[in-house]
């Protein structure tokens, strides 16, 4: 190997590190501030001729249902990486005693996670929770309906004051279009949800503001910023990506929240028999059919 | 030949506009105010506009009030009368004729032990109403949000926080899925959304009142777009081991004033009214012999 190749390797080992740390603070700045980075996919409009058209079944394909600050494989469940792309280190900002109460949470994970109760699942939990969500769309109407518990968001314009009177599971819900991007903001929030199945938790001062954008005709971005005071030190980000379900013939199953013979409701499947009730009419004997 | 039927067709056109201007006529002369024939709003598919916020008007729901539960039973007082808690729902005696439902012995039967244990309607226990119930509850309660487009019309009911996303693509019912709200199928018979409802998981009450259904349960509804402000509802329920004759439901929904939002409704673990509840059933009530 003479001098001159000698040089080329150096300099291609130094580009390369150069390249890859310009990369991944460019992922990262990108990540952060989600939408002002890509504006070159324009969805397709509704029939007015100028609201983007976000209509369709989607999911998410990753695992932070489970914990959203990422979390390593367990018995049972896939490896994660976090959604929080604010802070970096993909960390939740708590304050000192709302981390003990996140720690607290976490111990107690398996039986105190409130959608074990059949909750509705809160924002932004339901979307990146790993069962569907249909976005209902016509011009000046915007709702998602999650498949989860049959929980559904009717969006209202901003136009109004939030209705905030009263700490609602799913949210009061006021949106604007900037552009092509969907922008939500998400007040009156119940503390009684988690983000997660790690303990992950909000207090009712939480604020929000969704950002859907489509990225392509069968993507949308979805970033959250959520603040709370009371647990949070600061604002945090997150992000994930929705994805359109293709399959022809889709569509959102009921998914019913069941209460077994001792009282305790969760989701079980319609035709096993432990969720048959004491009052279930299972007891009526249907004369055969002609 | 064309030609002369549409003549023909012009010419009763225009008789009937002819008499049906000279009816209106005469009505203006007596009632001061009648309400002028607006065309239906429609999307551009040609379809009726059913989209808003509509509220169950009156009549249908046999209901108890909650307030006597813990001293008469409402419901089984109606059993004879054939009405559940006579005069029980608001503005129901100004309604539609009560629905009329016709059992066969054994369900006779099971509706009257039923009724004896009224306090063990699912509903009761925050579970999905079913079909027509989702529509059929007590009138101006709760609310029903409605998003058309050319491929669905999509319900989003208070009550319950229960969806229903209806295909207007009059597709068939699946063979591998039942469910509280069974499976919808819609399609639109001229300005009337038709909705066929099979698949029903055959848990459901019709009312509050132990009338029910089991798993043969199939419903046809007919929502129709009467004016801006009505939607005409009309709920055909058969079901062959309940019922010897089919059950006609018939109510109208009205649109709710545009300042006014739904809300969300919630039905929990922790809100079981216990005191409701038998103790059979993990209540605090004692039963009714």
């Amino acid at each position: 190997m003479n001098i001159r190749a000698l040089r080329l390797a150096f300099c291609s080992i130094l580009a390369t590190g150069v390249l890859a740390s310009l990369a991944h603070s460019g992922t990262s700045a990108g990540a952060i501030r989600g939408s002002s980075q890509q504006t070159s996919f324009s969805p397709a409009r509704l029939w007015d001729g100028k609201t983007p058209d976000f209509r369709g079944i989607w999911q998410v394909r990753d695992t932070a249902y489970v914990n959203i600050e990422g979390h390593p494989a367990e018995k049972g469940i896939a490896a994660s990486r976090s959604i929080i792309v604010d802070p970096p280190d993909g960390r939740i900002p708590y304050k000192p005693q709302a981390l003990a109460q996140r720690q607290e949470n976490y111990r107690n994970r398996t039986t105190s996670d409130p959608s074990i109760k059949c909750y509705q699942a809160g924002v932004p939990r339901a979307t990146y929770l790993p069962t569907p969500l249909q976005i209902l769309q016509s011009p000046g109407n915007f709702a998602i309906v999650y498949q989860n518990n049959h929980a559904f968001r009717v969006f209202h314009p901003d136009t109004r004051p939030h209705f905030d009177s009263a700490d609602w599971w799913m949210g009061d819900t006021r949106y604007r279009w900037e552009g092509n991007t969907l922008v939500a903001d998400v007040a009156a929030l119940t503390d009684q949800v988690w983000l997660d199945q790690a303990g992950n938790f909000h207090s009712n001062e939480i604020h929000i503001i969704e950002r859907y954008r489509m990225t392509g005709a069968d993507t949308i971005e979805y970033v959250a910023r959520i603040e709370d005071p009371i647990v949070y030190s600061k604002p945090w980000t997150l992000r994930t990506v929705l994805y359109r379900i293709k399959e022809s013939g889709a569509r959102i199953i009921e998914d019913e929240c069941l209460e077994d013979a001792n009282g305790v409701r969760h989701h079980i499947s319609p035709t096993d028999p432990r969720n048959l009730l004491k009052s279930d009419y299972s007891r009526w004997k249907k004369p055969p059919q002609k | 030949m064309k030609t002369v039927r549409a003549h023909y067709g012009f010419a009763v056109g225009v008789l009937f506009v002819l008499l049906s201007a000279g009816i209106t006529g005469a009505l203006t002369a007596q009632v001061s105010q009648v309400p002028t024939r607006v065309p239906l709003d429609r999307l551009p598919d040609g379809h009726p506009n059913l989209q808003g916020l509509w509220l169950k008007s009156s009549g249908g729901f046999q209901g108890l009030f909650i307030g006597s539960l813990d001293g008469t039973n409402l419901a089984a007082g109606g059993a004879r009368g054939g009405r559940g808690g006579r005069g029980a729902v608001p503005g129901g005696a100004r309604g539609p004729a009560p629905t009329r439902y016709e059992y066969t012995p054994e369900a006779e039967a099971e509706r009257l032990d039923r009724l004896r244990r009224g306090y063990e309607d699912p509903e009761a226990r925050c579970h999905l109403p079913g079909v027509p119930r989702a529509l059929d509850q007590p009138a101006g309660l709760y609310p029903v949000q409605i998003i058309q487009d050319e491929k669905y019309v999509a319900l989003l009911h208070e009550a319950m926080h229960d969806v229903r996303i209806i295909p207007t693509d009059n597709s068939r019912h699946p063979r591998n899925y039942w469910a509280w709200d069974g499976d919808s199928r819609g399609r639109w018979e001229g300005d009337t959304l038709v909705v066929d409802v099979s698949n029903f998981n055959g848990r459901t009450w019709l009312d509050m009142a132990g009338n029910f259904v089991d798993q043969n349960e199939h419903v046809v509804e007919r929502f129709t777009l009467v004016d801006a402000d009505t939607i005409l509802y009309e709920a055909t329920i058969t079901d062959p081991t309940v019922f010897i004759k089919p059950v006609e439901m018939r109510f109208t929904l009205k649109r709710v004033p545009a300042d006014q939002q739904i809300l969300e409704y919630s039905c929990l673990e922790g809100e079981r009214s216990l005191q409701h509840y038998t103790e059979e059933d993990g209540g605090k009530k004692a039963r009714v012999k």
